[in-house]
């Protein structure tokens, strides 16, 4: 029931309310600050959609036949999408396990482990591109071993993997790093005191509670691997994936016959981040909304009585 | 209007007083080097105009051009062909200046560098080239066909070493392996191809003159009826052909350095413009072809092609009367 003397909507905030103790002034200030964060928010988002605007504005359904419907016209697609499918496998089977041992805070000397992350990730990729042909081109120790493998470093469909791992496997490692620090201790401790192994703590612990972090990050490695460009154009100018077909089709052909490109990349690489960020917003709600719930139905023996 | 840039017709080195506006100047990426590092700051120096230089596979500059995504003032590429399609819209005029002929850079260190050095002495015929680059396990480089005048030159100049050295068809296809315009592992970008050779990771590589002599990097000299470095050979040159993956038939031309400045929508004026005429005034002038002589490109005279009423009085000047 509301007191006769205090309408049931009003404008003003009612001075009597118990929550109304802040001092006067603040409560325009929160607006003003509302109102700034949520034009910056906006802002930054159309600023970065732009782009893609004028991709819209610009694109015609003539150039998208004509492009994509030639011989071959598909064919970036599936190479872009069969190299970063392998790129993907090789990050995610190498770089989960350096990422996990680098969130236990496990390893000697983590932080130099970490800058050394980082740094493939400040180089600009075409300076990756430039390095990477003295460290694996066909005359060093590394072409040779490669060579011996009947493999080789540039200009094949292995150079392009190679290519799109050094600009994305940086992302995957330290989001996922994020990913498996943010998992309580608290519970693998306490399933490993109960006598679970550690890969069973991993496989029913971690691995479940990092999952969707884990995704975001393989969601970024992805979009970013399916982008590549910079060490590409250096180390592997054939077989041409999506971004080498915009590149040479531009120079071919002009902006309006390369746009077709841009935008069946967008359609083969957006699903996939998309899901995984779908997927592990609902992931997180689950996680954040139950564990702790679960935790307290555990009956834990008492550590002191262990000892 | 042209008071803004008299000097520039004389050849004395003197510095003048900052000028307001500056030349924007989008060319080949062969030219790079010469024009960042010598060509821009003597234009600089010389009229006191400022200089900002784009450089770029010169048929993309042509479609940017087209497309309007980019707007130079001044456009320079290798061979004229780049410019033919902006003729009516954006210029109605050329003017040839200097060859850039093609050479074949080798690694110094490399299996063949002992063969690659007697041929370039003049100790080896020119003839055992050829056999050598088609040698299994040789790793060649060159640039792409469908996107760089380079890569269709290096491919015409095989054709023609066919026509006039009687080098067998088999040698030049083992040369050019499966696929000269297609996806041939042979293929870089232009920006990174000497990169790979100056890494050691080929054998040798196709090149300009002048970048071989930039990058100093040790190169064979190839005769002159094949080497589209001679604009009296061009007749011959033409009987040269290359089909592109997208089906365009093109023929061999003499690879000579074409300059025009840029007009219509969106085209720059005032001192801007004053100052895109200047660098052109400039190029043409004996003090900035002997830049372009002492960077490895030979110098021809100055030659207009189009409609010489339409040429600004300034560049007027430095043109054969």
């Amino acid at each position: 029931m509301n007191r006769l003397d205090e309408p049931l909507f009003s404008f003003r905030r009612p001075h009597s309310s118990a929550r109304s103790t802040r001092p006067p002034g603040a409560f325009r200030l929160g607006i003003v600050s509302s109102v700034i964060v949520i034009g910056a928010a906006v802002f930054i988002w159309l600023m970065l959609l732009g782009p893609l605007g004028a991709l819209f504005a610009h694109l015609s359904g003539h150039a998208i036949r004509q492009t994509l419907g030639a011989p071959g016209g598909l064919s970036p697609m599936w190479t872009s999408l069969e190299a970063a499918m392998v790129a993907l496998t090789a990050i995610v089977l190498l770089g989960t396990p350096l990422a996990w041992l680098l969130a236990q805070g496990r390893l000697p000397f983590a932080r130099v482990i970490e800058v050394g992350l980082l740094i493939p990730l400040l180089m600009p990729p075409l300076v990756i591109g430039l390095l990477l042909i003295y460290f694996m081109g066909p005359s060093t120790p590394i072409g040779g071993f490669l060579n011996h493998l009947h493999l080789t470093a540039t200009n094949t469909f292995f150079a392009l993997v190679i290519a799109l791992i050094y600009e994305s496997a940086p992302y995957y490692i330290l989001g996922a790093q994020a990913a498996f620090s943010s998992v309580d201790p608290q519970l693998e401790e306490n399933a490993a005191l109960l006598g679970d192994s550690w890969p069973r703590v991993f496989r029913r612990i971690t691995l479940p509670m990092a999952a969707p972090g884990l995704a975001l990050a393989l969601a970024i490695a992805w979009a970013r691997a399916m982008g590549a460009f910079g060490a590409v154009v250096i180390i592997a100018y054939h077989p041409y994936g999506l971004p080498m077909a915009i590149w040479v089709t531009l120079q071919e052909q002009g902006v309006g016959a390369a746009l077709p490109y841009a935008f069946l990349l967008l359609i083969v690489a957006l699903p996939l981040p998309v899901l995984a960020y779908l997927w592990s917003a609902r992931a997180r709600a689950k996680v954040t909304g139950t564990s702790r719930v679960r935790t307290l139905n555990v009956p834990l023996p008492d550590q002191a009585s262990l000892a | 209007m042209a008071s803004a840039s008299p000097a520039l017709a004389t050849s004395t080195p003197t510095t003048h007083a900052p000028q307001s506006g500056t030349a924007n100047v989008a060319y080949a990426g062969s030219l790079l080097t010469v024009n960042e590092q010598t060509v821009g700051p003597g234009f600089e120096h010389a009229t006191g105009y400022s200089y900002t230089g784009r450089g770029a596979e010169s048929l993309a500059i042509t479609q940017e051009i087209i497309a309007g995504t980019i707007q130079p003032g001044v456009f320079e590429s290798v061979g004229a062909a780049p410019i033919k399609p902006l003729i009516p819209k954006y210029t109605t005029w050329y003017a040839s200046f200097a060859a850039s002929p093609i050479v074949v850079a080798y690694n110094p260190s490399g299996p063949y560098a002992a063969t690659f050095k007697a041929i370039a002495k003049g100790n080896e015929p020119i003839t055992k080239l050829f056999p050598l680059m088609a040698k299994s396990g040789f790793r060649l480089g060159r640039t792409d066909p469908n996107t760089d005048p380079q890569g269709r030159a290096f491919v015409l100049m095989l054709t023609l070493a066919e026509q006039k050295l009687g080098v067998p068809v088999s040698t030049v296809n083992s040369i050019l392996g499966s696929d000269a315009v297609g996806a041939s592992p042979q293929i870089y970008a232009e920006t990174s191809l000497l990169a790979h050779l100056e890494a050691g990771q080929l054998d040798a590589a196709s090149a300009y003159r002048s970048q071989a002599i930039q990058q100093h990097l040790p190169f064979v000299t190839l005769p002159a009826s094949i080497n589209l470095g001679s604009p009296s050979d061009a007749s011959a040159y033409k009987k040269a052909t290359l089909t592109l993956a997208n089906g365009m038939k093109v023929e061999g031309g003499a690879l000579v350095l074409t300059i025009t400045t840029i007009g219509g929508p969106g085209a720059p004026t005032g001192s801007d413009l004053q100052a895109d005429q200047a660098f052109v005034a400039f190029v043409l002038s004996p003090q900035g072809r002997a830049l372009y002589q002492k960077n490895g490109y030979t110098l021809l005279p100055v030659k207009l092609t189009g409609s010489a009423s339409s040429v600004p009085a300034v560049i007027k000047k430095e043109l054969p009367h």
